[in-house]
């Protein structure tokens, strides 16, 4: 229970910690940015908007802010204007889920599964191969990599759109039309995604791998005679996967900034794209909005990667 | 064999003792030979050559750049050429001296964001490891809150209200961001050398608590720190890049960053400008990938177990295969040995751990072998049961074992695998760390009878309680997991596990030494009550002969890879005719004898990458005389018993290399 405990009170504090940067950071900032800001708007604006303004910026107090945003009042959208931020954020939310949550998810299986074999298959031309390979994948730049692709896919070769989640002449809605046209415009962003994401896991599944394989439990594995694909699976793979869940939680909030890049290039309707578009356009109540929305969403997975390692490990389940 | 050997790892028999006690060894590799084990991997050569070719670029931009970067004095868009070799910009300018300029800009943000998140991240980390208490709470809270805020869309936040900031408000922001990975893993290794002698000995010779972190602590970790500083180095030039693309930076400085984001600006993939719109990004991919590729050498070279070493066979005398006479097994014997070699790959050359061993051991007989630590008696059992593989990652290099009448050495995997645990079985040191963790008693217990019978799931069940209940554990604790189980259940339960198949020959690596004394007693009873209740024969492995000294028939005291005295317990223990044998009893107390006063044995055991040139034993030996330090002594015969000293040479023949039989 006191494990338990520990993380709940883990993930208050970062949640805590968001906000008040959320809070801080333009009252911290030379000039007082939010003086400023109120300044410029005054007059041009409406007072609805101002008040979204006043809510993100004004007198009001750390604690008005926090049970503004606990009652889900983030205020006016300045881009969206007259539309609130939470309708909007709700709009853009399914596209990044779809693209981001599901790709990272791929590229942490896929990697994993990769990493266990290349670990497994040591010293074979397959392993001299990949380690160095991914490494220096994962040292290039996601938004470059999505000019490249956006560049050979399809202003070369034309197969995939360039931009957008969809056809905008297309109807929105569960419709074969709508959902094939919006696959074919996932695809590329995807794979960007995938490519520069899948480096990180192989290698530390890799490692982690070859550190267990030096297990007495491995050795007693193939002392028992058991197949090869039981040792790699259940003896190696299962021991080896448990601090890898560990840092796929914590290297999540990398990924997400990278995926925030893709969809900016992509032109991609998702959370990403809509947050560059609200720093470009200095709407503050949806950029700090959204900004909760990535940190909270991180939280919610990483609470998942505990209950995976609970799941996975008998021992942690214990101490929960 | 085939394995491949990853050596250098938990005990590599011999290869760091003999030079002073563990830990000053491994401080001595982690701080001094840092370079040349960055000289000797091919990745951190790579990586080395890939930064430096960009510091030359960024100290000589002026020299190699033809060109005045914001000079607008070209043909916009032109293509690649001899004197344009990227081309030009949509603005008239040179490509590529943009480019060399641009170099400057992003090396110097790796460089002072990787030692300000570096600095940061090592006193946090090793304050945090070192202090611990109440200061690590909160420390470890800070670093775990910052290093799971997604960091990118923050600094982009701050850009945000802060446009256009200068270039050290970025380094700033990156760099106060940037450190908590690095801390991280500062403050697990700090934990784990807490405890370390050396530093317990720098505290009680009073030194300051300052002076034992920068003194004692930070040298150890020369490679974890190169390793943080790199990682925080990768992260600032992809960050910063980033953040000048989607027109967060100083849009007129010169950088990777704010060449792409004007060509993305100007659309220039699409214009034709091709080169404009990539070039950058593989500078910014090739400066990555440098400190990426240095960075991964580091952590090769920081955990031993991920260099994967091939041991070369040049120096081991491959000769004895040969020398093994072609002789039909005994039908006596379980198992014959004959001249069994294994050597082990180091960082100076192959290490012989076990020099052509040769024993017999007979039907439901119980062998003990003892000696020091890492005087090869876990590499030899582990050698015939053909379970060689990291951290005992030697190579058979010759000899043979037959075992029923076949020999071991030259069987596939696949044919050893129905032979295991059917034929014999293994218990180890520690069934905390043999077990595995994350499966049930039952789980392990049922894998192993699916992979050599169709027994049902039901007679599984059964056979699984019947064995628990042979080495005394209640079967209702069948479904429990390892952890959960008491040390010496744990113990007992694997030895249960051992005798699913009955197996003629169980091969066991101090079963014992993770108990207490009674512990030790009763699981000793135990299995010798097991042992003549099924006739199973044992290979027994300890460093302590007063635990086997009732239970095993024979005794082979193994000294520095090789047999110093083979022979029957009870005359061993009367007569112990090594001087090595005559020190390990005195050694330890006798329990039923009278008081005497335990001698030892002075020194340490050799290190076996430069074995002494006669005797092995002499350095140690109070009867060495001057052949004892030129010539290696043989085997000699005595009363039916093997010892290899000279001072039993007289007594009888040298065996030939020992293959004959044994008594």
């Amino acid at each position: 229970m006191r494990f338990v405990f520990r993380r709940l009170g883990f993930f208050v504090v970062t949640l805590w910690a968001a906000v008040t940067l959320n809070f801080l950071i333009p009252r911290l900032m030379p000039g007082n940015a939010a003086i400023a800001m109120m300044a410029r708007y005054k007059g041009r604006l409406n007072p609805q908007a101002l008040h979204a303004l006043e809510i993100a910026f004004g007198v009001n107090a750390d604690l008005i802010y926090l049970g503004n945003i606990a009652r889900g009042h983030f205020g006016t959208s300045l881009t969206f204007f007259p539309d609130t931020v939470a309708h909007q954020v709700l709009q853009a939310l399914p596209w990044t889920l779809a693209l981001v949550g599901v790709t990272t998810v791929m590229a942490f299986v896929l990697g994993t599964f990769i990493g266990l074999v290349s670990a497994w298959r040591r010293g074979t031309a397959l392993d001299g191969a990949l380690p160095p390979l991914f490494v220096i994948t994962s040292a290039f730049p996601y938004f470059w990599l999505a000019l490249l692709a956006i560049w050979l896919f399809s202003i070369k070769l034309g197969w995939f759109p360039p931009s957008g989640g969809y056809d905008v002449t297309t109807t929105v809605g569960w419709n074969w039309t709508f959902v094939s046209d919006s696959l074919n415009h996932s695809v590329l962003p995807a794979a960007t995604i995938l490519v520069t994401a899948i480096g990180g896991w192989i290698l530390t599944m890799r490692n982690n791998t070859i550190t267990v394989l030096t297990e007495d439990y491995v050795r007693m594995a193939r002392a028992k005679g058991l197949k090869p694909w039981r040792i790699m699976w259940t003896y190696a793979g299962r021991n080896a996967i448990l601090p890898n869940l560990v840092g796929f939680a914590m290297s999540l909030g990398f990924v997400v900034g990278g995926a925030i890049l893709v969809e900016y290039v992509f032109n991609y309707p998702g959370v990403g794209w809509m947050f560059l578009q609200s720093v470009e356009n200095q709407d503050y109540a949806l950029m700090q909005a959204l900004f909760l929305l990535i940190t909270v969403a991180v939280l919610l997975a990483i609470l998942a990667a505990d209950v995976a390692t609970a799941f996975l490990d008998p021992r942690t389940r214990e101490r929960g | 064999m085939s394995l491949p050997s990853v050596a250098d790892s938990v005990r590599p028999a011999g290869a760091t003792v003999g030079s002073g006690p563990p830990e000053e060894a491994t401080r001595r590799t982690a701080g001094g030979d840092l370079f040349r084990a960055v000289a000797h991997n091919r990745k951190a050569l790579a990586g080395v050559g890939l930064l430096l070719g960009f510091v030359v670029l960024a100290l000589f931009p002026g020299q190699i750049a033809p060109d005045d970067p914001r000079a607008k004095i070209y043909t916009p868009g032109l293509g690649p050429s001899w004197h344009h070799l990227f081309g030009t910009t949509a603005y008239g300018e040179d490509v590529f001296s943009q480019l060399v300029w641009g170099t400057r800009q992003s090396l110097l943000i790796a460089v002072l964001v990787g030692g300000l998140a570096t600095v940061i991240g090592v006193v946090v980390g090793v304050s945090a490891g070192y202090l611990g208490g109440t200061t690590d709470g909160i420390l470890s809270l800070i670093t775990d809150v910052i290093l799971v805020i997604p960091i990118f869309p923050l600094i982009i936040v701050i850009a945000a209200y802060e446009r256009n900031s200068g270039f050290f408000m970025l380094v700033i922001v990156l760099g106060l961001l940037g450190w908590s990975y690095g801390a991280r893993q500062l403050r697990s290794q700090t934990l784990s050398l807490r405890t370390r002698d050396f530093l317990e000995a720098a505290l009680v010779r009073g030194e300051r608590k300052s002076y034992v972190i920068v003194k004692e602590i930070l040298p150890t970790m020369t490679s974890l720190i190169v390793a943080s500083f790199l990682g925080a180095a990768v992260y600032a030039v992809l960050f910063a890049a980033g953040l000048q693309f989607i027109g967060l930076g100083d849009p007129n400085s010169q950088s990777w960053g704010t060449m792409l984001y004007w060509a993305e600006n100007n659309e220039a993939l699409g214009a034709g400008m091709t080169y404009w719109a990539i070039m950058p990004g593989v500078f910014v991919a090739l400066l990555g990938a440098g400190f990426a590729l240095l960075n991964y050498a580091f952590d090769e070279i920081s955990s031993p177990a991920l260099r994967l070493r091939k041991l070369e066979t040049t120096g081991v005398d491959a000769e004895q295969e040969t020398a093994v006479p072609i002789r039909p097994p005994d039908q006596k014997n379980i198992l014959e040995v004959r001249d069994l070699s294994v050597a082990y790959a180091s960082d100076h050359g192959p290490v012989v751990a076990v020099d052509r061993v040769s024993f017999e051991l007979g039907r439901g007989e119980f062998l003990g072998i003892v000696g020091e630590s890492a005087c090869g008696k876990s590499t030899l059992v582990y050698a015939i049961a053909r379970l060689l593989g990291a951290p005992l990652a030697g190579e058979i290099t010759g000899g043979q074992v037959l075992f029923k009448g076949r020999d071991m050495v030259t069987l596939a995997e696949k044919e050893l695998r129905h032979i295991r645990w059917r034929d014999y079985s293994v218990v180890m040191q520690s069934a905390m760390n043999a077990l595995n963790p994350v499966l049930t008693v039952a789980d392990q217990m049922r894998d192993a009878c699916e992979a050599h019978s169709t027994m049902s799931k039901r007679e599984i069940e059964e056979r699984s309680k019947e064995v628990l209940r042979l080495v005394s554990i209640d079967p209702v604790h069948l479904h429990s997991y390892p952890h959960q189980l008491s040390g010496g259940m744990r113990q007992r339960a694997m030895i249960a596990m051992a005798l699913l198949f009955t197996p003629e020959l169980i091969v066991m690596d101090e079963p014992t030494s993770a108990l207490d004394v009674v512990g030790q007693r009763s699981l000793m009873v135990q299995i010798k009550e097991l042992q003549e209740r099924l006739g199973f024969a044992v290979i027994f492995v300890t460093h302590d002969m007063s635990l086997v000294r009732h239970f095993s028939n024979r005794l082979l005291v193994m000294y520095a890879a090789q047999v110093a005295e083979l022979g029957q317990t009870r005359q061993v223990f009367a007569r112990p005719l090594h001087p090595y044998t005559t020190g390990l009893l005195e050694a330890f107390p006798s329990i039923h004898g009278p008081k005497e006063h335990l001698l030892g044995i002075p020194g340490q055991p050799p290190d076996l990458l430069r074995p002494p040139a006669g005797c092995r034993f002499a350095p140690r030996c109070p009867h060495a005389v001057d052949r004892c330090r030129v010539e290696p002594p043989a085997l000699y015969r005595v009363d039916g018993e093997l010892v290899r000293c000279f001072l039993h040479e007289q007594a009888e023949e040298p065996v030939a290399v020992s293959t004959e039989g044994v008594a």
